[in-house]
Parts: structure tokens; C-alpha cells; sequence
């Protein structure tokens, strides 16, 4: 947050005297300002022998606040840029997509939570596969547990393509595999900074014109979360709700579909339900709930959540080997 | 906007500066590999995993399944009764990762962490014994360019595994905390054992910190998977859970834990016979195959129907 001090250059008005004045009252950024009461330093201000100055002074300084939110969009401007910008990617798989209407939203955060070898991470591959062969978009593959497979990749990209070819020509396979770009992380801190090159790379891509990224997969958060909830103090908390507020601002406004997968812990009556807890459960838009049938290739999985469709709703679909 | 007036720490500033980004426009002219290391596209990734190379279980139809062998760069879990062989198992692929390349292991040295006191030094000189016996008939058989090298000897093999033994909960984790400076002084060890990881979080323990300690641990043990290029082995213990109206064998440690590795087999008894079954993995199928647990080590079952049965 500025500090009024380095606003001066820009607005000579916050002079050395208006500096001095709102340091007496303790006020030395913008922050300070935005928290002190307002009402009581004006009243202040007019029994100063400089009152219009600063009057004028702080004027500017809302001005500046003013200008540090975003523009106020109304229904129409929503629904436009929901028609532009937020497309559905496919995932690949009837059945989700079903589920999913269409499949992962750009803009929101779909969470896909299963026990053990429930096929998340099969899942991703798939999706991951498809979206950059379909969607020719870039994909962020971040893997917490050394599981992504550039051979399941591989076959994935040879399934979906198999009506046009036999086997995908190699230069074809060589350039939508280049586009799936996949880092190993091993604490939140690291996912933090990753996230963070990310935002200023998109950035940078947007006042150029072209924006190649278009899905983020976690593999899997909860690993990341689980070592640092729950001890005592609530930064572990605070870490998990900042990591999910930059995902769901990176979603936003780079148009990104984001996914990432959870696990589970068991609940009341030995069913499993999705792990860290309940302040988890606000923190994404989509959620799914995903089992296998042991020792076979089918798989149910469930909506739990879902800002447009009734939860409850459940499918069940096949991946091949 | 010059970068001594951006507001982060002075310490940021000054490897900025000496860098030689001295102004904002110059930072965000970089591309990202620049700034994120590590990240790799799909292609790369698939030429590297071509030429990983695996250790080998001395069992033909374990090394079918998985295969090739145990891999690099992967935490395996093996899970499976008392008694079915989890320490023999772990004890053969200490051996086998020292021998080399053309013989299945990859010429590194084993660390051997023995929670329990399970490590037999007897049995561990009788696996070597056997693999060096086999190794020289091979060798006579097949006139290769080693043949002028003289086969490792039982001796050899012992001195090439460095055993640690952890008496309590934090010892471990200290241990697991150490291992990354460990291993950078002593490169080439290619596979890490810890047996049983289990056995020290079973006692009395304040669930939730267990959760937070497991997940830190599996953490650390996968970046050091991927960091060293080594393979990690945990060797685990089952419990009974009770779910769907009866006790059914699982592993032991709960849910979360079964989330700390990328591939998971587990040991079980079919009939009179061992099987190990692929549990969880990214790249492989469903399957499960014999073995036995002989003199010489693990080895292939010898019944009559030597089927691998695809699930």
C-alpha cells in the first residue's frame, strides 16, 4: 500500500504540512487513511489554520482510493463478458461434462475430491490431455506427488485423436504436449511463488493481445494444506484461504479454468467425505465426489456443489486403459 | 519505475540490482522460465521417462507388472500382512540397486532406515551371496565387455548399505529432515527403504498432529524422490478399518496417508501362495502376480500356472 509520503510526487498537495498532520493522528499509508475515521479528521481538518489545503488534500486522497477499485459492471456487461470470455472446456469424459453442463467453467475453481486411487489424477491427465488438444490451450500442470505421467499423457492424446489418425503424427503430438507445462511442488509456499511468476507472465500476456493459458491443475492441493492446518494458531487457515483467493483471481481475470483435486477423510458412519474441513467447502465453486468400484474400470462420481446445476445429481463413466 | 523504490525487502533489491534489472520494464519483458525453474513441458517429461531406468525385484512377473522394475523418481508403498515378506522384499532391492545397469539395478548404493529392528545382517550376506553367484554364471555365460571385471563379491554389496536405525517418532522425522543433505554429500545413492514407516505413529498419538506430520513427511520424501532421482521405498503395515458394515484389512495410517505415494503394492496371501497386486499408479494397469520368498531371496513362483491375472 502507498505510503502518503511517495504520493506527494504525484500529487504536490500531499505536502510536508498534510504529511505532519496526518502522522499526528497516526496515518502514514493509504491503509492507515482508509481505516481512521473519516468524519473526525475532517472535523479536524477545519480547525486547522490550512483547511482548504487540506480539505483539498484529503479529497485527493479519496480520489486515489476511487481509482484503486474496480469499475462497477452491471448485469448486461456480466452477461456479455459470460458469452465473450467465460467459455466451458470439455473434459473429455461424457459423463462429467454431463454433470459439469458442458464441463470446467473458465473463471471458476472446480474441486474434484475421492479417496485413494479413485482416479483424480487419471481424471486430470485426461483433462489435461483434452483441453490441450481440443481447446489448443496451455495448460499449468502443478504435481504434489510425482504422479504426472507424460506416457499417460501420451496414450490419452492417442485415444482422443484416434477417429482422424491411427497413431498422432509425432510433430502433431510433439507441439500439443509443448503446450502442457508441468512443475513439481512440494510445500504451499512454493505453489505461492509459482502462482505469483504465473500472474505477472498473464500479465504481461494481456497487454500484448494474446493469452495462450487457459487451465490450471492442482495435483493435489490437500497435500499442500494438510501439514500446515490445523496447529495451533489459524495461519494454516489463512495460508489455505489466500491461496484459493489468488486462484480465484487468476481464474477471473485471465479467463482460466482452474481444477484441483482433494481427498478424503472419513465422516459419521465410516462414508467418506472431502478432507480439510469446513472452511474448505466455501472456497470452491464446483465440487465433485469421486469412488471407484474396486478393481474395475468404472467410476461414480457425484456433484456436491455447483453455482448453476442442482447438487445431488451423480454419473458413472468408464476410463480405458 | 526503478527497482530500489518497488516496496520489497533490501535483500530482494540488492539480487535484483546485481542481476541487472534496474527498472520495472525490464522484469516484466522475462519470460517465466526465467523466473519459475523447474517447469517442464509434457514432451521433455516423456523422453525422460523413456530412459528412467528401473530396479528390478529379482522376480520376473513382480518386474512384469511394475514394468520393469521399481522406478526412479517415485515413492512406492508397499503394504501387505505380517509375514508376507515386506522386509525381503526391501532387503532385495537394497542388493539389487547396486548392480549394474545391464543387470537391472542401477550401480548406486541403499539407505536402509529400520524402524522396527527387522534388518538381519545373516539374511542380508545370504541374498548377496545368491545375487553375486547368479551374476557370476551370467557373466560366464555371456562374454560382455565386464567380463574382464571381477563380480561383485557379498562384501562388496554389504559395504554399499548405509543403515540407520530410529528408535521414536522424531528421530524419524529428523532423519527424513537430514537425508536432503545426506544424499547430496553422497550422490550415488540411487534408493532410499524405510522400514516400516508406520511403525513409531501408531502409538498414542494426537490424531491431528499425526495428519500434519505425515503430510509433511510425505512431502519432504517426494521432493527428495524427484530432487536425487532416487527411488523411495515406505514399507507399510495394515489395520483393519470398519467400513460398510464389516472390518475390512487396509493399510494402516488412514486416509490421508494414502495420498504420500505415487505407487502403491500390496502383498497378500491367495491361497498358499504370495501375490503382489498393483494397487495405485499413474502409468500402470491393475494387475497382480506371484511370488515366493526363497533362500536366494524373492524370487518367481514356481506352481504350475504361472499366469499374470489383469484385473
Amino acid at each position: 500500500m502507498a505510503s502518503l509520503k511517495r504520493l506527494e510526487t504525484e500529487f504536490p498537495i500531499l505536502d510536508r504540512d498534510f504529511q505532519s498532520f496526518c502522522a499526528l493522528r497516526g496515518i502514514f499509508t493509504v491503509q492507515d487513511f482508509l481505516i481512521h475515521d473519516l468524519q473526525s479528521l475532517v472535523a479536524d481538518a477545519e480547525q486547522q489554520t490550512s483547511s482548504e489545503r487540506f480539505m483539498q488534500a484529503i479529497n485527493q486522497v479519496l480520489c486515489v482510493i476511487d481509482g484503486l477499485h474496480r469499475p462497477w459492471s452491471n448485469g448486461v456487461e456480466l452477461m456479455e463478458d459470460a458469452q465473450k470470455n467465460k467459455h466451458v472446456l470439455s473434459t473429455g469424459c461424457e459423463g462429467m461434462d454431463f454433470l459439469l453442463r458442458g464441463g470446467l467453467h473458465k473463471g471458476q475453481v472446480t474441486e474434484l475430491a475421492g479417496p485413494s486411487s479413485s482416479g483424480k489424477t487419471q481424471f486430470c491427465l485426461l483433462t489435461a490431455s483434452t483441453v490441450a488438444y481440443k481447446h489448443m490451450g496451455g495448460v499449468i500442470y502443478l504435481d504434489t506427488g510425482n504422479s504426472f505421467s507424460a506416457k499417460r499423457i501420451a496414450q490419452f492424446l492417442n485415444q482422443i485423436s484416434r477417429p482422424a489418425f491411427d497413431e498422432m503424427q509425432p510433430i502433431v503430438l510433439q507441439k500439443v504436449m509443448n503446450s502442457i507445462l508441468c512443475q513439481s511442488v512440494f510445500d504451499i509456499f512454493s505453489m505461492f511463488d509459482v502462482l505469483h511468476c504465473l500472474e505477472s507472465k498473464l500479465k504481461s500476456q494481456m497487454c500484448r493481445g494474446d493469452n495462450d493459458e487457459i487451465l490450471i491443475i492442482i495435483d493435489s492441493i490437500s497435500s499442500l494444506i494438510t501439514p500446515i492446518l490445523g496447529s495451533s494458531g489459524s495461519q494454516g487457515r489463512a495460508l489455505m484461504v489466500s491461496a484459493m483467493s489468488l486462484l480465484k483471481k487468476l481464474a477471473h481475470e485471465y479467463n482460466l479454468a482452474v481444477l484441483v483435486t482433494n481427498h478424503t477423510v472419513g465422516g459419521d458412519g465410516g462414508i467418506p467425505k472431502p478432507a480439510l474441513g469446513e472452511s474448505w467447502k466455501t472456497l470452491t465453486h464446483v465440487r465433485l465426489l469421486l469412488s471407484r468400484d474396486c478393481g474395475s474400470d468404472t467410476y461414480h462420481v457425484s456433484l456436491l456443489k455447483h453455482p448453476s446445476a442442482a447438487s445431488g445429481k451423480a454419473a458413472k463413466f468408464i476410463i480405458n486403459n | 519505475m526503478e527497482v530500489g523504490r518497488l516496496p520489497i525487502s533490501a535483500a530482494l533489491k540488492g539480487k535484483l540490482v546485481s542481476a541487472g534489472y534496474t527498472s520495472l520494464s525490464l522484469l516484466s519483458s522475462l519470460s517465466p522460465s526465467h523466473l519459475a525453474r523447474g517447469a517442464q513441458t509434457a514432451w521433455d517429461m516423456l523422453h525422460e521417462e523413456e530412459l528412467l531406468t528401473r530396479i528390478t525385484t529379482s522376480s520376473v512377473d513382480i518386474d512384469n507388472i511394475l514394468g520393469g522394475g521399481i522406478s526412479c523418481r517415485d515413492v512406492t508403498e508397499i503394504g501387505g500382512v505380517p509375514g508376507i515378506g515386506k522386509t525381503q522384499l526391501g532387503i532385495q532391492l537394497a542388493v539389487n540397486v547396486q548392480l549394474p545397469i545391464h543387470c537391472g539395478g542401477l550401480g548406486g548404493k541403499a539407505i536402509y532406515i529400520d524402524t522396527e529392528g527387522s534388518f538381519m545382517v545373516e539374511r542380508v550376506l545370504q541374498i548377496a551371496e545368491a545375487c553375486s553367484n547368479d551374476m557370476s554364471a551370467t557373466n560366464t555365460v555371456s562374454q560382455d565387455v565386464h567380463a574382464g571385471k571381477v563380480g561383485m563379491q557379498p562384501r562388496d554389496f554389504l559395504e554399499n548399505i548405509l543403515y540407520f536405525r530410529v528408535c521414536s517418532y522424531t528421530e524419524q522425522i529428523a532423519l527424513i529432515n537430514y537425508l536432503d543433505k545426506f544424499i547430496s554429500e553422497h550422490r550415488d545413492v540411487k534408493i532410499v527403504i524405510i522400514d516400516s514407516i508406520t511403525f513409531h505413529f501408531r502409538q498414542d498419538f494426537d490424531m491431528a498432529l499425526r495428519t500434519r506430520l505425515l503430510g509433511g513427511m510425505a512431502l519432504k520424501l517426494m521432493k527428495l524422490a524427484k530432487k536425487f532421482c532416487l527411488a523411495v521405498v515406505l514399507l507399510n503395515q495394515v489395520t483393519t478399518k470398519y467400513a460398510e458394515g464389516s472390518f475390512q484389512l487396509t493399510l494402516a495410517l488412514g486416509d490421508s496417508w494414502s495420498h504420500a505415494c505415487t505407487n502403491r503394492i500390496i502383498l497378500y496371501w491367495n491361497g498358499n501362495e504370495r501375490y503382489a497386486y498393483i494397487d495405485k499408479s499413474p502409468s500402470l494397469r491393475s494387475a497382480s502376480a506371484p511370488y515366493a520368498v526363497t533362500a536366494k531371496g524373492i524370487r518367481n513362483s514356481v506352481s504350475n500356472c504361472k499366469r499374470i491375472k489383469l484385473m
